[in-house]
């Protein structure tokens, strides 16, 4: 088993990285939040991640020893987005809160606010809690790299 | 500060989640590893008080201050999941003052299927449902049955007694789950149990044997 205590870096902010050949571990966004984690790459090799306390992996990550370079890849997810179809204080804050108050972690994208849910059965619910507004926003579900905005990510008290 | 690994146990009421932990802390603790028990519920410190007689006073399997019971005064998936400020500060105590542990277990008392523990209270899930509250549980998913590391289906040997069909739940549990793992046990016979053991031991332990004896790759 390779172990690994840190990240290398991300492929994403730093191009050198890019050139380097990987083995994958394709992880889903809840499991990049663990610290501690064991993993096969795709090619097999056994890998035990231990992150110290507050840190986590993130999409891009480059993690590995001498031999092996390891990039960590964030598998896609149902989300709900959401796009205002006016300007509105109000309206964004009201949205927030009712985002707010289901504990999900936001992301934003093209100016739509995204969420995560786990099946589609949930727009009905989202539609039910959004029904003040409804008329006021466009909602869809799509498939796609959620990434929560670093101040939302985790909820703490 | 030394971090200890943490399992966090949730389910439903009844599911068997303090009889999973007495069954798996003296396969544990028979290897040689140091664990200590935080068992959350509302007002309540039952499970505590009885997984500190059978494992500790009666048992000796861990000292009796090892097993701590937490009343959260609301619904515990919220002390495990939004406010884990509870848990945690007496993590940070632990984590202090015993170094010596190889592993701490976080248990939620019993509450619903969205059940799931903060990635930063615990670093590894299991969520345990149990063949008499229906074969449709895993198919009917939730956050706490897709998104565990580990689901375990207890009390197999009362689904003839309740009409579960096992091996349609482990069809739907291998279809929800994907290449996520599960296994079916009965606590009151262990069966099963050892199994549970080998995946923490390998994914929350990474096969290193107890503290106090750390020298070659534990042998189960």
């Amino acid at each position: 088993m390779i172990n690994i205590s840190s990240v290398i870096g991300n492929i994403f902010r730093d191009g050198e990285l890019q050139k380097l050949e990987f083995e994958k571990i394709k992880i889903s966004r809840i499991e990049l939040e663990k610290r501690i984690l064991r993993r096969q790459t795709d090619k097999g090799t056994d890998v035990g991640i231990t992150l110290d306390t507050g840190f986590h992996l993130h999409n891009g990550d480059v993690i590995g020893n001498d031999e092996t370079k390891i990039l960590i890849e964030q598998i896609p997810e149902k989300v709900i987005s959401i796009k205002l179809k006016k300007n509105s204080q109000n309206l964004a804050t009201l949205l927030g809160h009712i985002i707010g108050n289901r504990h999900r972690p936001i992301g934003f994208e093209d100016g739509a606010v995204l969420f995560p849910i786990q099946a589609d059965s949930e727009l009905e619910v989202f539609e039910r809690l959004f029904k003040e507004i409804i008329e006021d926003i466009e909602l869809e579900i799509e498939e796609k790299l959620f990434l929560p905005h670093t101040s939302a990510d985790v909820h703490e008290h | 500060m030394n971090h200890i690994p943490r399992i966090g146990i949730g389910g439903p009421v009844g599911s068997g989640k303090s009889m999973l932990i007495e069954r798996l802390v003296p396969m544990l603790a028979k290897i040689g590893y140091s664990i200590s028990i935080i068992s959350n519920d509302v007002i309540s410190k039952e499970d505590a008080d009885r997984m500190r007689t059978n494992l500790a006073t009666k048992r000796g399997l861990l000292p009796e201050n090892m097993v701590i019971g937490l009343a959260t005064g609301g619904c515990p998936h919220t002390a495990v999941r939004e406010d884990p400020s509870m848990n945690l500060s007496i993590i940070e105590e632990m984590e202090e003052n015993h170094p010596e542990l190889d592993l701490i277990i976080i248990e939620s008392g019993g509450d619903n299927i969205t059940t799931t523990f903060s990635p930063i209270l615990a670093d590894y899930f299991m969520y345990i449902i149990d063949v008499a509250g229906g074969d449709k549980y895993p198919r009917k998913g939730g956050l706490g049955i897709e998104s565990c590391d580990l689901l375990v289906i207890n009390k197999i040997d009362l689904a003839e007694l309740v009409g579960a069909n096992l091996e349609s739940m482990k069809k739907d549990a291998e279809k929800i789950r994907k290449e996520k793992p599960f296994e079916f046990i009965n606590c009151k016979t262990d069966q099963g149990v050892k199994d549970i053991v080998e995946h923490i031991i390998h994914d929350v332990l990474f096969d290193l044997p107890p503290k106090s004896i750390r020298s070659e790759k534990v042998q189960i």
